[in-house]
């Protein structure tokens, strides 16, 4: 009778102990998720963004001058981004805004649901999109960028510079205004070059949408030592 | 369950705390490698993009 007692005792003790220790486990795999999220997928994205920025540096030296917007490659990247405001160097600019294109650590730009203008349309919205954590983390301190920031687009041939003149902290992910070729909500009515980077918002979640919103002030023709703007060597 | 494992170990307390870690270290690669890339975009918590909902698009 005692031993029965002892025998359901002891079988209580081990699944209890089971429990425990899978519950630990489950602890466990959830704190290397974070590790992998906020760490693991910067590492791997950085390490393809520089590798893809240097082929397109590298094909920019390379191909011949006189290539005209019919040979631009959208595949490997159509520049880079400059923010000093938001520190961390440039990202490199790729067409599309999926998964696929964002996790390499770039920035893209919209194909859908509003498709994005380029730099050198006579008028429009260049609509990026990039991570605010993990994978590049390229729009992480998108929150630090003020109205007259100098926001650079760097192409072949051409540095464009743009002035932020609005943000938008936090609107629905749903809101797609903020990409229309005159984006009213910021203020603006009339046709314009203009540019906007939205990423999420608060840090570490996904349930809103950080705008900035800028406009192109001037081009500047890149020179044979690329010699950046004024704006980026403050 | 671990205590199963360590008993089921073969070895000297060195030897099976060897294994112990080699099998630790494997399933972290495992977890980094394939399943948490494959968790990840099921989870809400990195979309960056505006959409129309469709929840095709991130």
């Amino acid at each position: 009778m005692a031993g029965t007692r002892r025998r359901s005792r002891n079988r209580v003790a081990a699944v209890l102990s089971f429990t425990g220790e899978l519950l630990i486990t489950a602890g466990l795999v959830l704190g290397l998720f974070v590790v992998y999220s906020l760490w693991w997928t910067n590492v791997l994205a950085d390490r393809e963004a520089s590798a893809r920025g240097n082929a397109v540096r590298e094909t920019w030296r390379t191909a011949p001058a006189a290539a005209g917007p019919g040979a631009l490659d959208t595949r490997d990247g159509i520049g880079f981004l400059h923010v000093p405001a938001m520190g961390g160097g440039e990202v490199l600019v790729k067409k599309g805004t999926s998964s696929d294109v964002l996790n390499d650590g770039v920035a893209g730009y919209y194909t859908e649901p509003v498709k994005s203008a380029l730099p050198w349309d006579r008028s429009g919205n260049f609509t990026l999109a990039a991570h605010r954590d993990g994978h590049g983390a390229k729009f992480h301190n998108i929150h630090k960028v003020r109205t007259g920031d100098a926001v650079v687009f760097e192409t072949r041939d051409t540095w464009y510079v743009y002035k932020v003149y609005a943000q938008l902290s936090q609107t629905s992910k749903y809101n797609t205004e903020v990409l229309a070729p005159v984006p009213r909500q910021s203020g603006r009515t009339v046709p314009g070059r203009y540019i906007t980077l939205t990423t999420c918002t608060p840090v570490y979640t996904s349930k809103y949408r950080y705008i900035v919103w800028g406009e192109l002030v001037r081009t500047e023709k890149v020179n044979a030592d690329r010699t950046p703007p004024p704006e980026l060597r403050g | 369950m671990y205590g199963w494992i360590w008993r089921h170990l073969p070895g000297n307390a060195w030897v099976r705390a060897l294994i112990s870690l080699v099998l630790v270290l494997a399933v972290v690669f495992v977890l980094f490698q394939y399943v948490f890339p494959w968790a990840e975009p099921l989870l809400p918590f990195n979309d960056v993009t505006v959409d129309e909902g469709s929840g095709a698009t991130r």
